[in-house]
């Protein structure tokens, strides 16, 4: 496969980003251009040439697969890897200012926290929302209440009381999603969140999520390769497999689009990979079921003089 | 000579006294850093951070202010302490910048330091001959040499590192808890790693003088490793890992005068039973310790 021959963005998805930014009318969340990255050592690059904006309050769904550059796209985004080539603006600052500022809220792929740490849950999502809080101030009104909202959000104030140590995998994962809310992030980060979860835990957390969407109105981005976590609870895709290959509602992500995602690109590095046209219909009906009045929007999206 | 005797002659309880302080200093401030080295799994740093107080005793020894015991003689804890902490730093930086393991860069110091201080201290004795300093006590600590100026440098080290400590416990605990999600966050990861580093430094040099160089590091362990198999709410942690630490300085000097053994060897000896007990009974301190609630499923 000629890679020179990938346009980095098809043409009719260039036209779904202007009509997105359009009806927004606001400045972008996330701006992405021209960002490339390759890691120390590597034979080949991570990110090549990737531009993109991520609209206030839009859900984005970053879709590619194993070895794709998604991770590497939200390290860059967070400011935990160093800007190699291109430009990045989170709200108009460059990653870490942002990331300083508190702008970013983020979900691990794994789970890295101690458990055995003797803290109740109230405990942990308190340090998302006031680590910041001087040595010799009591935790503010504001991040304690914050603190009871996200609990409330995710479901968690049952057991808000609980040493974290006790608690299920799929119950830890609402906590982490309190404790980056009670932060009051401007936008959430989701790194493969359905990662090891079952069916019924997936569809439980596409819920949560769209109750947080509701609540909060935040900005979300999303990197999985699951395509129903994608479908079920993105406005929009972007496909990525070191290069952006499209923009597409998740209507979009007809059998053709995944299988020169899942194909194209990444050929060379982890050969061929079958897509199963299945799948991409079964993730189709799902986002149909889960969003009823997506179809009338993704229309007016997609349709520039809408 | 027994406790009794100690604790009634006005003269031996004199000398007995800044001991005490010092050791009660010692502990509480070990005992609470022993919560986060358990949890964080930093045992093995304060073997390698303890171990490179040799390489400062032999910078010590060639400056001439060498004195019996591991931190004797203010001049020789400051030498030791500023050795130890450029030690913890370097492995830090090592297992950081120069991308080597964590172990195998605390395995390297600790290995080098001792190396060197053996060297420094034998080169000492063959070309300006004098006393060289007392193995055992470096070794194993004796509470019994220490002075009123050293129950005051222990104080006032343990208070300065109890304040730090309380000053930054809300990104400690955040980036202790969670690194990877700490760094997301905003969390300086890097300038608390380094900060706790230089504490456990401080917190072990200082411990040497109570238990020498071999077992420093056991109370940066055990006080935490039995509380944490008692409780699992922090507040009920730290207080049962003071107590702990109390608990063990007080057997284990008991011991010591009435067996005429090495203190420092006993105070390890009783925090050493003190966790097998609280391994015994974890589950039942445990379910004690809970406040009654629902469950969370």
């Amino acid at each position: 496969m000629d890679q020179a021959s990938v346009h980095p963005v098809a043409p009719a998805d260039a036209a779904t980003v202007a009509a997105v930014a359009r009806s927004s009318g606001a400045a972008p969340a996330v701006e992405y251009e021209s960002v490339s990255f390759t890691y120390p050592g590597a034979a080949v690059s991570a990110l090549e040439n990737v531009s993109l904006h991520v609209e206030q309050g839009e859900r984005l769904g970053i879709l590619g697969p194993n070895g794709a550059g998604k991770s590497t796209l939200l390290k860059l985004t967070l400011g935990l890897l160093p800007i190699q080539g291109g430009r990045i603006r989170v709200f108009g600052r460059t990653p870490t200012q942002a990331r300083r500022d508190g702008l970013v809220g983020y979900l691990a792929q794994r789970n890295e926290a101690e458990l055995r740490f003797p803290l109740s849950v109230r405990q942990v999502v308190t340090l998302g929302a006031a680590w910041r809080t001087p040595a010799i101030a009591s935790t503010p009104r504001a991040a304690r209440e914050a603190v009871e909202h996200s609990l409330s959000l995710v479901g968690a104030a049952p057991y808000a009381e609980t040493p974290i140590g006790r608690l299920s995998g799929g119950q830890v994962q609402r906590v982490m999603i309190a404790r980056a809310l009670a932060a009051r992030p401007r936008i959430m980060v989701l790194d493969e969140p359905t990662v090891g979860i079952d069916a019924v835990g997936q569809r439980q957390f596409a819920e949560l999520l769209e109750n947080v969407h509701r609540d909060t109105g935040m900005t979300i981005i999303i990197v999985s390769h699951n395509l129903r976590a994608i479908a079920a609870g993105c406005d929009r895709v972007a496909c990525l497999a070191r290069r952006l290959h499209s923009h597409v509602t998740p209507k979009g992500l007809t059998p053709a689009v995944l299988g020169e995602l899942f194909s194209h690109d990444v050929e060379g590095l982890f050969g061929e990979m079958h897509v199963d046209a299945h799948a991409a219909a079964e993730c189709q009906h799902e986002h149909d079921h889960a969003h009823p009045h997506d179809h009338g929007e993704g229309q007016a999206r997609m349709d520039p003089n809408a | 000579m027994t406790t009794l005797q100690w604790l009634t002659d006005p003269a031996q309880r004199a000398l007995l006294l800044p001991g005490l302080i010092a050791g009660a200093a010692i502990v509480l401030m070990c005992a609470v850093l022993s919560v986060l080295v358990v949890l964080k799994r930093l045992a093995f740093i304060g073997q390698g951070v303890s171990h490179s107080a040799f390489g400062g005793i032999g910078v010590a020894a060639i400056a001439g202010v060498a004195t019996a015991g591991a931190g004797s003689g203010t001049a020789q804890f400051f030498i030791v302490l500023a050795f130890c902490v450029a030690a913890a730093i370097g492995m830090a930086m090592a297992s950081e910048r120069a991308g080597v393991e964590a172990d195998t860069a605390i395995g390297v110091f600790l290995v080098a330091s001792m190396a060197l201080g053996a060297v420094l201290i034998a080169w000492r004795l063959q070309h300006r001959g004098g006393a060289g300093a007392s193995w055992e006590s470096i070794l194993f600590g004796s509470i019994m040499n220490v002075t009123r100026a050293d129950a005051v440098v222990a104080t006032v080290v343990s208070v300065v590192v109890l304040a730090t400590v309380a000053w930054f416990r809300r990104p400690l605990l955040f980036w202790a808890f969670d690194e990877p999600a700490a760094a997301a966050f905003g969390v300086p990861t890097a300038r608390l790693r380094y900060l706790l580093m230089i504490l456990l430094a401080v917190a072990t040099v200082t411990a040497m003088k109570l238990v020498g160089v071999v077992l420093a590091s056991a109370l940066l362990v055990l006080p935490g490793a039995t509380a944490l198999r008692s409780s699992d709410r922090l507040t009920t942690v730290l207080w049962i890992a003071c107590s702990v630490g109390l608990v063990g300085l007080i057997a284990g000097m008991v011991a010591s005068l009435e067996a005429n053994i090495p203190s420092g060897v006993c105070i390890v000896l009783a925090l050493t039973v003190l966790f097998v007990g609280a391994c015994a009974a974890s589950s039942r301190l445990k379910r004690i310790a809970r406040p009654p609630q629902g469950s969370p499923q």
